[in-house]
């Protein structure tokens, strides 16, 4: 596996393989049987021009209408079998192919919320979304349509070269003829195609990212009279765009039209060679017509096999970005997994550096009792938020311990830790789903009565109650539009549901300006009682509330105590409570 | 007032633009079917005229038909994909730059939709529209391959080409009886397959706020649940389709042996010759083909249709009215006189020339009624609001917007470098608006500093950031007349006060409205008016209001 930086890792040819066959281990009878139904439908297709050929000798023979019934009756009889095993061949690939889709896209998503925060918050959620959607999609479209299509075809095309053979060897080899054309094509076309299709994708992706930034931006656009200068930018994107869709057309054109060539080099020879057996006697007039119509049975199943050959390409490409995922090794789990004894947190000589050198947490010792409630204060860059988010065990410290209840973060699953010590940041995030399933997501057996009473916590019980359908009104993506307040309503009732005996909140009331903020700051206030919480405070009436505040600077703590005692102490932090008071003292 | 468009004039306007690439992709294309019906009546003219009687310069000769039959086939083919894929693709690029043209125009859209409704009528639908191109050489020359095939039946023998063509009727009315409802449940299956990668999506995009609350058990158990639910679907649909296709299969063959024995027959009694017999035969697998194209077709014209109108909808959207009058203001002052729009009720309001007032709306969308009205997206109803003296309804949109600059809260970043996005209008107090909103902090942390790129709509920066290097822009752009809202409702404390400090600077003598519920803003102020229930209902300095006015202390100083 190849991690390119801090992305996510890329898995193998040879790992890809091992997915593969383990999906195809697993329904192996379901493959055998949709194999051998495949086999015997094409089998049985090819019949129908060996017939046609029978009927043209019998004609040439001189033999009457009468003689036709034979044929007639074999033609029929060659219709439905035919018709009834490519359906049941169609049903049993699918019986392999969407199982397989089902249990790769579930095990994706498995791995990926089961990743630790730490990459996720390295490697971005872009890229994440990107597998568990496109490539997801490029790797089922070829599970479902063009993986059974391609089989098909090239079945047909090597049972025609034995049926070509069958009727004689020398039908087959003329057929050949066409063989190193083909060759040829697609050995230039695998290598043409996909730099040319890439650049296709890429013009067209700025296009649609020009087209995003001028029309999601239009207000602004219009504001500072950048009208023109926006239109002349998707113009210009649009024009590389379609000088890229013409150039792969071309590609595309040239590859058929070189196909077309060999069709017709391989039905000339094949005629050709009917010509000389007919006249030397070896062959008749039928089976001169056989192998024609049996030749031009191949046109489409070539077409299709050459033509797909990208498409599989890139399901391939897909697969290998979801195998990736899935394949990424678990976190460790603990030798011995131990259970927190208590709600309390506990930092000794931490130290954290996301490159090195540059040291964002300096040795804090700190030290919060069972229900406490610390805020955290400080200038951007001062470290409360890398902290933080130590202390939820999101990153591993680069020196020092982090406890909770006694226990080293270390000695805890990630399932023990996760239930101990919550998380809420400033990114709002609204489930597209209904308001319930949203809330049920911390806690999916609570009932109605209970989500009720954690938004009443919240303060959401107002507009909630007045949403089109209640509790059951659509939101998130697609729904009903929220507020960036009523949103981090939801993420605050979401932790009372999730109920850990530890809080983290850091800077969970930032995003809703000024008065959205005093109602967040009270709904925080209401859902930490009685937890141990560390709240980053984007205000300072958050810090005067608090039991204790911890004020930091370049990575260390320089002052802490309760609000009052700060004060009375004339630091920094009093210095910091003047200036945020001054403004607002009566 | 714009233009009004209906779909079928999008589609109109769109064949007219591409008419000489439309006609000659028809010929094209038509030459390209009538080449592959041709190929199997060579290969039976070849059997008859030479193989049969082994004459062999019958078998050049009609060897060098097939030859040219073959060229006929291949190059019609090429040339038509590229005349058509050109004239797609150039079709929609009028279409886009129409629409791109429509939507950011000075005078704005009356009805603002949604950005990412009309983003995909710009990409999906311009596209979908521009695809009737494609639509009308496919029907021509079906119909046109169709011709041929009868033509040539016909002259082989009237009883067979009746026999064909009665016969492909059923075919194809069986087939489309069949094939409708399956059509139907086929998209109903994939809505419900994409529904489970929309799930996908959102979980993971809100991964970390999942991961915060330890949810993703749950939110496992749900994906789950919906990925059972598309399997069966997609069970089903499977099954539809094999039966579908089966079907299919089977009327296409049935009709195809019995034409072969029909003409089997009819060569025995020696009324058709082989050549004959095979070409029939190559004929009757051939015509399925074009006859399913013509009623795809009508799906492909159907889907085009709703593009466009999609498309008409867009580009007929009335612009906000404008006026005639150019600006040319010499003092910057605004007046809002008698104004009622919105929730505003007879709202009066000056701001002096070079003045910076505080407007603290005590119910937002007061303040953001006041924006609306300068930034011309929200018509008085009653009253009036002058710049420079002059009635803002009366000014062209471009005059206007030049005179009085509205700061949106969320404003949208462009995907450019930090300092481009910066410096949008030229000759602005840059380098002072980028030290004033603390915006240096924000260079000096970025890898490339002021040349770092912001990414899409400015994701590469956190949300305080990408609302400095907002109100940098705002500032830079040395507006006469500035309007801000909330402009630092997600930057920290300390930053705030450096800001309320740096705005004042880089405004001296210029005229600011700054709309926010901020203390320490509204204390940079030189004046704070009061909004309550559409009107002032108090003015002074931000420190008198804080002592004096019980609900100005409730919702501003808390």
């Amino acid at each position: 596996m190849s991690a390119q930086g801090n992305l996510l890792p890329v898995a193998t040819g040879r790992e890809s393989w091992r997915t593969l066959r383990a999906l195809a281990r697993a329904r192996r009878w379901p493959l055998i049987a949709a194999v051998a139904a495949l086999v015997a439908g094409s089998l049985l297709a090819m019949l129908t021009p060996l017939v046609l050929g029978r009927i043209v000798d019998l004609v040439a023979a001189g033999k009457g209408a009468a003689a036709m019934t034979g044929p007639a009756a074999a033609l029929v009889a060659v219709a439905i079998g035919a018709a009834f095993l490519k359906a049941l061949g169609q049903v049993l690939v699918a019986r392999v192919g969407e199982p397989s889709v089902a249990e790769l896209r579930e095990k994706a998503l498995e791995r990926a919320l089961d990743l630790d925060l730490e990459t996720v918050e390295a490697a971005g959620t872009g890229d994440l979304v990107s597998r568990v959607t496109e490539d997801m999609q490029l790797v089922a479209e070829v599970a479902r349509d063009i993986l059974a299509y391609f089989a098909i075809s090239l079945l047909t095309i090597a049972l025609t070269v034995v049926g070509l053979g069958a009727l004689d060897w020398r039908f087959a080899l003329a057929g050949l003829c066409a063989v190193p054309i083909q060759a040829l094509t697609a050995r230039w076309y695998l290598k043409a195609a996909p730099e040319v299709y890439a650049a296709e994708r890429v013009a067209r992706g700025a296009l649609a990212q020009r087209q995003l930034d001028s029309i999601g931006g239009a207000r602004t656009v219009r504001a500072f009279g950048l009208g023109e200068r926006h239109l002349a930018g998707v113009a210009e994107a649009s024009r590389a765009a379609i000088g890229l869709a013409m150039r792969a057309v071309r590609t595309q054109t040239r590859f058929y039209g070189r196909l077309n060539g060999a069709e017709f080099v391989g039905l000339t020879a094949i005629l050709i060679v009917g010509f000389l057996m007919v006249r030397a006697d070896i062959a008749s007039i039928g089976e001169a017509t056989a192998a024609a119509l049996l030749f031009i049975r191949l046109f489409d199943p070539i077409n299709i096999v050459l033509g797909l050959l990208d498409d599989i390409q890139q399901g391939g490409a897909g697969l290998a970005r979801l195998a990736g995922v899935i394949d990424m090794p678990r976190r460790p789990a603990p030798e011995h997994p131990r259970e927190p004894a208590s709600a309390a947190v506990e930092t000794e000589g931490v130290t954290f550096a996301y490159r090195p050198g540059h040291v964002v947490v300096d040795g804090v010792d700190l030290s919060v009792a069972p229900g406490e409630r610390v805020a955290l204060v400080g200038a951007s860059g001062a470290g409360k938020t890398t902290l933080v988010k130590l202390i939820g065990g999101v990153h591993a410290t680069g020196g020092g311990a982090v406890r909770l209840g006694g226990v080293p973060l270390e000695d805890l699953d990630q399932a023990t830790l996760r239930r101990t010590v919550a998380l809420v940041s400033q990114e709002v995030h609204v489930f597209a789903g209904t308001v319930a399933d949203d809330l049920r997501l911390a806690a999916p057996e609570a009932t109605e009565e209970r989500l009720w009473e954690v938004l009443t916590m919240v303060g959401a019980d107002g507009w909630a109650t007045a949403l089109p359908h209640g509790l059951a009104t659509v939101v998130g993506e697609g729904g009903h539009r929220l507020t960036p307040t009523q949103g981090q309503q939801l993420a605050l009732a979401r932790l009372a549901l999730a109920d850990p005996p530890i809080a983290v909140l850091d800077e969970a009331t930032a995003e809703a300006g000024s008065a959205g903020s005093r109602e967040l700051e009270a709904a925080a206030a209401r859902v930490l009682r009685g937890r141990t919480s560390l709240v980053v405070a984007h205000r300072l009436s958050q810090a005067a509330d608090s039991d204790r505040v911890v004020v930091m600077a370049g990575g260390r703590v320089v002052e802490q105590g309760p609000h009052e005692e700060l004060i009375a102490a004339g630091g920094g932090y009093a210095r910091l409570w003047e200036a945020w008071r001054a403004h607002r003292a009566e | 007032m714009s233009h009004q468009w209906t779909s079928g004039s999008v589609l109109r306007h769109v064949l007219r633009g591409q008419r000489r690439r439309a006609v000659l992709g028809t010929v094209l294309a038509s030459g390209h079917q009538i080449g592959e019906a041709l190929v199997p009546v060579m290969v039976g003219v070849v059997i008859d005229k030479a193989i049969a009687t082994g004459d062999v310069s019958a078998l050049v000769l009609w060897l060098a038909v097939l030859a040219g039959v073959f060229a006929c086939l291949s190059y019609s083919y090429r040339f038509y994909a590229r005349v058509a894929v050109r004239g797609v693709e150039e079709a929609a690029h009028d279409l886009r730059t129409r629409i791109a043209r429509q939507v950011l125009d000075p005078r704005g859209v009356a009805e603002d939709r949604l950005p990412g409704a009309v983003l995909r009528v710009a990409t999906t639908d311009a596209t979908g529209a521009a695809r009737i191109l494609r639509v009308i050489p496919a029907v021509a020359s079906a119909f046109g391959a169709l011709g041929v095939a009868v033509v040539t039946l016909m002259w082989t023998s009237v009883t067979l080409g009746i026999l064909v063509v009665v016969g492909a009727i059923p075919v194809l009315a069986l087939m489309q009886v069949l094939g409708r409802p399956l059509e139907k449940r086929l998209h109903a299956e994939q809505d419900a397959a994409s529904a489970s990668a929309g799930v996908a999506a959102d979980l993971v995009s809100g991964l970390r706020v999942l991961k915060g609350v330890g949810a993703e058990a749950a939110a496992g158990d749900r994906y789950r649940r919906m990925s059972r639910a598309s399997l069966t679907a997609a069970m089903r649909s499977a099954r539809f389709e094999a039966g579908f296709q089966g079907v299919a299969t089977l009327i296409t063959g049935v009709f195809v042996a019995v034409v072969a024995v029909v003409a089997g027959r009819m060569a025995a009694d020696r009324a058709i010759s082989v050549g004959a017999l095979i070409a029939t035969v190559g004929l009757a697998q051939f015509l399925i083909g074009p006859l399913q194209n013509i009623t795809a077709q009508s799906a492909a014209f159907a889907h085009a249709r709703a593009s466009a109108r999609r498309v008409a909808e867009t580009l007929s959207a009335p612009h906000r009215p404008e006026g005639e009058g150019d600006y040319g203001g010499a003092r910057h002052d605004v007046v809002l006189d008698g104004l009622s729009a919105g929730p505003l009720k007879g709202l009066d309001l000056t701001v002096g020339h070079g003045e910076l007032v505080g407007v603290a709306a005590l119910d937002p969308a007061d303040g953001a009624a006041v924006l609306g009205v300068l930034a011309g997206e929200l018509a008085p109803d009653e009253g009036r609001a002058l710049v420079g003296g002059r009635d803002l309804a009366g000014l062209r949109a471009a005059e206007a917007r030049a005179a009085v600059l509205v700061a949106a809260h969320d404003a949208d970043l462009f995907d450019e470098s930090l300092l481009a996005n910066v410096a949008l209008r030229p000759g602005g107090p840059v380098e002072e608006a980028i030290a004033a909103t603390a915006t240096d902090d924000v260079i000096g942390a970025l890898p490339d500093g002021r040349d770092t790129r912001v990414g899409e709509q400015g994701h590469a920066l956190s949300g305080g950031q990408r609302q400095r290097v907002a109100l940098a822009r705002a500032l830079a752009s040395g507006a006469p007349v500035l309007a801000l809202d909330e402009p630092t409702s997600a930057v920290d404390t300390v930053t705030e006060a450096r800001i309320a400090l740096g705005l004042r600077e880089v405004r001296e003598g210029r005229t600011t409205l700054l709309v926010t519920t901020s203390p320490t803003l509204l204390a940079a102020c030189d004046r704070v008016v009061v909004l309550a229930r559409g009107r002032v209902d108090a003015q002074g300095a931000h420190a008198e209001l804080a002592a004096n006015h019980e609900e100005y202390r409730m919702k501003v100083v808390g």
